[in-house]
């Protein structure tokens, strides 16, 4: 006979103020396998917790229920309390009386208790069920995967790797070094971007830990935290780089010129190309989509120019695979295309451009040689407006939310126009300052004083021209007056969004994304670099728009956690999993299909005692497996039980209620 | 349609060869002209084969008889026939090299009153899908023959209120005598025990009861949602004539109508719509 004890848990006012407790606890002392039931404010504290030790003692009791929070928040918590009771932890069950019934029915505090006693009642019927179970090893490849080599990747890469475990760096452009290769200088302190970010980039190159595969994707991505395998497609660069010196002269020959994206497409590239001088590796790829050789079989002149024979015009994709024990998603963000604004202009005057372009033009290694110039007639402007919130916190043509780094890379940009052009006069449309940041607000302050930067609280209605120059006529709120404005450039400080493939690579890596795009974090305070995935870590913009301090730490963070996963040898795991009955399993190997984690495969057993005709059957690998039941429900014949989910305990939850 | 000459030839060649170890085709049952499945072991046996439009059960449910497993079989299917071989081939529970398949290109077959049956004149697959070797004319298309054609019982069934539907059910399955014919005769139930008869199983209800039979047919039906063929085995194996095509063809159609006109064992490898997942698949349901 089964002797249930039943904790429910107040969570200060969080339950007991929609849930009526002593009556919950009164209703489920009526059930008569439940042999103690008591209620207290905090049941996760020490003494919360000692309840549950005295009483398995004191009452001899062979299940318990915890009424509380989510199993997500505490169920290791009381797990914890019931083997220090010298009890098997999984004869623990967690009626989830928060999320699922004071937080939801907050109108209706008789529904939300009726609601209660039926999860407690529930609760109960299943840990009559409950069978011991025990914790699972599994062995763990200590060898961490980057996707992205931005700077939220090379500084993850290079703090797992500084840890002496082995980091594969994958980056889908030629080159590592991301957007913050793209900038001049960085805000508050106009470090040069290139300075501080061009020494890390060759820290990778030459780490011995880290090994970097550029101009690659990962395509697949199999297993469970620590038994990681991964696909990467290395896209075929036309080049040799084992014999390339990188000494350029296939590029200064290539007679094909193409955009250049490195700089946002104001000069050209050629179709052989490095993305830019610094660029790491150091060696050319070849555009597939515009070399003449590639596309119609005439040219081969970087061919015939190359010393060294590296040229190879019939190589092909490759797929690569690793084993490694966790991932960390770095792909950055994308600038969100500001084509919605008609009213300004965007594609008409071409003396609109975005603050990317901008940023390129006044680089010192720019297609200007660091000089703005308007794209209509190549002069040197003088009258510059920047528009900030171009697509941030526009729920009609844009997105909600704030992207974060405008205001001050708009403020840096003042800076960098008053230095570039010394009689030059910047205008900011604005809605807000945000500053917050250390430094920041000392940084725009002082910039508004330096420059004499005029700034204009209110929306830009209409961008027309007039002459050569532009008309920005807007609103300054703060006297109440449409004004306008005679420009020579206007730059838009467009928004940051998410890189238009992250659903893409979320389905591919079986984690969460946004609206918006953004993959998700698994708590969004006190797990702000998990994902729900164990063993996938997420850093950079491709969680949320930043800055890159608050990038570099996070990346740093997910660092640390790898770090921690790897800590020992062997990992424990769950012994939620399913296992199959051959004798009923009739081998139609739909639970292969229906398993998204691969964790099921054949095996061929003997139909009976000393029998050597062979049947094949399903078999689970109890380290895949995590446990998500998919095999279960698909199985026609029901021959595959999950672990702590059986089909009694499931029954027994659905007829007491 | 008569195949009987070119049937005979095959397997008595087939046998001749050694190709083979038994032949599963289709006899005259002795009484009148109606046909019966045979399984020739004895190459002298090969005379008693016929094939008319009279040859209307679907042999491939042979192929889970122990006189077949492990053993190399000659056959014959029709276009529906041919299709559950298809998903047995999918589901991995007969091997295609131990198989010879002759497949015909058929033009329905008919009742015992002489009736073109049913799901022949609603048939979009009449050749055969998997064959060795292929008698008849094939109609034509590559693909499916003619649109989806949804039968006028299920339409009729279709437009009745939830309740009405349920207590039509009532009464049919009311004459159920749980006998099993139904399963036993289906292709597609090899399992190696049903989930309905383990002494362990907890969610089934077993009785032999109008609510037993509700039970089990309803879960049967949906074990084959996606993978029926519309060959009608459990029909014609029904003592008590229950109508059991209507479980399988409402199916069928809200299938072929949701997740891309699917259609069961058209293509082999294909799971059915059930036990795959497609970026495709609605999800309007999901809030």
């Amino acid at each position: 006979m089964a002797r249930v004890g039943v904790f429910v848990c107040f969570c200060g006012a969080n339950i007991a103020d929609y849930v009526d407790v002593p009556q919950v606890v009164e209703e489920v002392k009526r059930i008569k396998e439940v042999k103690f039931a008591t209620e207290y404010k905090y049941m996760c504290s020490d003494p919360g917790q000692g309840m549950i030790r005295d009483a398995i003692i004191q009452y001899k009791l062979t299940s318990i229920v915890v009424a509380a929070c989510s199993p997500r928040m505490h169920e290791k918590t009381f797990r914890k309390a019931l083997s220090d009771a010298g009890m098997n932890p999984y004869l623990l069950e967690v009626a989830n009386i928060r999320e699922h019934s004071s937080w939801v029915h907050q109108k209706d505090k008789k529904a939300a208790t009726n609601k209660a006693m039926d999860l407690c009642r529930m609760a109960v019927a299943k840990s009559i069920a409950n069978e011991q179970l025990h914790e699972i090893s599994v062995p763990v490849t200590k060898r961490a995967l980057v996707i992205g080599g931005g700077i939220a990747g090379i500084q993850a890469a290079l703090d797992i790797a500084d840890a002496r475990i082995p980091v594969v760096l994958v980056e889908r452009s030629p080159s590592i070094g991301g957007k913050m290769a793209q900038l001049d200088e960085t805000f508050p302190t106009l470090d040069c971007a290139q300075c501080i970010l061009t020494p890390k980039m060759v820290d990778v190159a030459s780490h011995p830990y880290i090994e970097l595969i550029p101009y690659s994707e990962v395509i697949e991505l199999q297993g469970f935290v620590g038994n990681y395998k991964v696909k990467i497609k290395k896209k075929a660069s036309y080049v040799n780089f084992k014999t390339c010196t990188g000494c350029g002269a296939c590029w200064q020959k290539c007679p094909v010129k193409v955009a250049n994206e490195y700089n946002m497409g104001i000069d050209k590239r050629k179709a052989i190309y490095t993305p830019f001088p610094q660029a790491v590796p150091n060696k050319p790829v070849i555009d597939a989509e515009h070399c003449t050789m590639l596309l119609k079989g005439k040219c081969g002149i970087c061919a015939k120019v190359c010393d060294k024979g590296s040229i190879d015009y019939t190589m092909q994709d490759e797929i690569i695979e690793r084993e490694i024990g966790a991932v960390v998603v770095a792909t950055g963000y994308d600038m969100w295309d500001p084509t919605p604004y008609e009213e300004y202009g965007v594609g008409r005057f071409k003396d609109i451009i975005t603050s990317l372009e901008f940023e390129r033009m006044v680089s010192a290694n720019g297609p200007t040689n660091g000089v703005p110039v308007r794209p209509s007639d190549g002069k040197v402007p003088k009258n510059v407006v920047f528009i900030k919130c171009v697509g941030s916190r526009d729920e009609a043509k844009g997105i909600e939310y704030c992207s974060k780094i405008c205001c001050m890379y708009t403020t840096k940009h003042t800076i960098l126009l008053h230095h570039k052009v010394h009689d030059s006069h910047a205008y900011v449309f604005y809605m807000d300052i945000r500053a917050a940041g250390k430094g920041y607000e000392e940084f725009v302050k002082k910039a508004q004083v330096d420059t004499g930067t005029t700034y204009l609280r209110g929306r830009v209605s209409k961008i027309y021209k007039k002459g050569d120059k532009l008309m920005v006529r807007g609103e300054d709120a703060q006297i109440g007056q449409v004004v306008e404005v005679e420009a020579d450039l206007v730059v838009l400080a467009t928004a940051v969004s998410a890189p238009k493939d992250n659903p893409n690579l979320a389905r591919l890596l079986g984690i969460s994304y946004d609206k918006y795009g953004y993959l998700s974090e698994a708590h969004p305070k006190l797990r702000p670099v998990e994902t729900a995935k164990a063993g996938i870590f997420l850093a950079g913009c491709t969680q949320a728009p930043k800055d890159i301090p608050e990038t570099v730490s996070q990346a740093s963070a997910c660092a640390a956690k790898v770090c921690g996963l790897f800590a020992g040898d062997t990992m424990k795991k769950d012994p939620m999993v399913s296992s199959i009955n051959n004798e009923y399993c009739s081998g139609c190997q739909n639970c292969l299909n229906a398993c998204p984690y691969g964790a099921i495969v054949t095996e061929d057993v003997a139909i009976g005692h000393g029998s050597k005709d062979l049947r094949t059957v399903a078999k689970i690998n109890e380290g895949v497996c995590q446990g998500c039941g998919s095999c279960v429900a698909i199985c026609r014949s029901t021959a595959i039980t999950l672990a702590g989910f059986t089909d009694s305990q499931i029954i027994n939850e659905i007829v007491s209620i | 349609m008569n195949y009987t000459k070119e049937i005979q030839d095959i397997a008595a060649k087939l046998f001749a060869e050694g190709k083979i170890d038994v032949f599963v085709g289709y006899r005259v049952n002795g009484f009148d002209d109606n046909q019966v499945p045979v399984l020739i072991t004895d190459p002298q046996d090969v005379s008693k084969l016929v094939f008319t439009d009279k040859s209307v059960f679907n042999l491939v449910n042979y192929l889970k008889n122990d006189h077949t497993r492990r053993k190399r079989v000659g056959l014959v299917v029709k276009g529906c026939d041919s299709r559950s071989l298809n998903l047995m081939l999918t589901e991995s529970q007969v091997k295609r090299e131990n198989l010879y398949v002759v497949g015909i290109c058929c033009e329905g077959v008919v009742d015992e009153a002489g009736q073109k049956m049913q799901n022949c004149t609603d048939c979009m697959v009449p050749d055969a899908v998997v064959s060795d070797e292929l008698l008849g004319t094939p109609s034509g298309s590559d693909t499916l023959s003619g649109s989806y054609k949804m039968n006028a019982d299920i339409a009729m069934l279709a437009e009745k209120p939830l309740t009405e539907r349920a207590a039509y059910f009532e009464e049919v399955f009311e004459n159920c005598i749980r006998c099993n014919a139904c399963r036993h005769s289906c292709p597609l139930c090899y399992c190696a025990k049903c989930c309905i008869d383990q002494e362990t199983a907890t969610l089934y209800n077993g009785a032999n009861t109008t609510s037993g039979a509700f039970h089990a047919l309803m879960t049967w039906s949906l074990h084959l949602a996606g993978r029926c063929v519309d060959c009608r085995n459990c029909e014609k194996a029904c003592p008590s004539h229950l109508p059991l095509h209507l479980l399988h063809k409402q199916n069928e159609s809200v299938i072929y109508e949701n997740f891309q006109e699917h259609l069961a064992g058209v293509v082999t490898g294909d799971r059915g719509a059930f036990y795959k997942y497609s970026l495709k698949d609605p999800d309007d349901f999901i809030m």
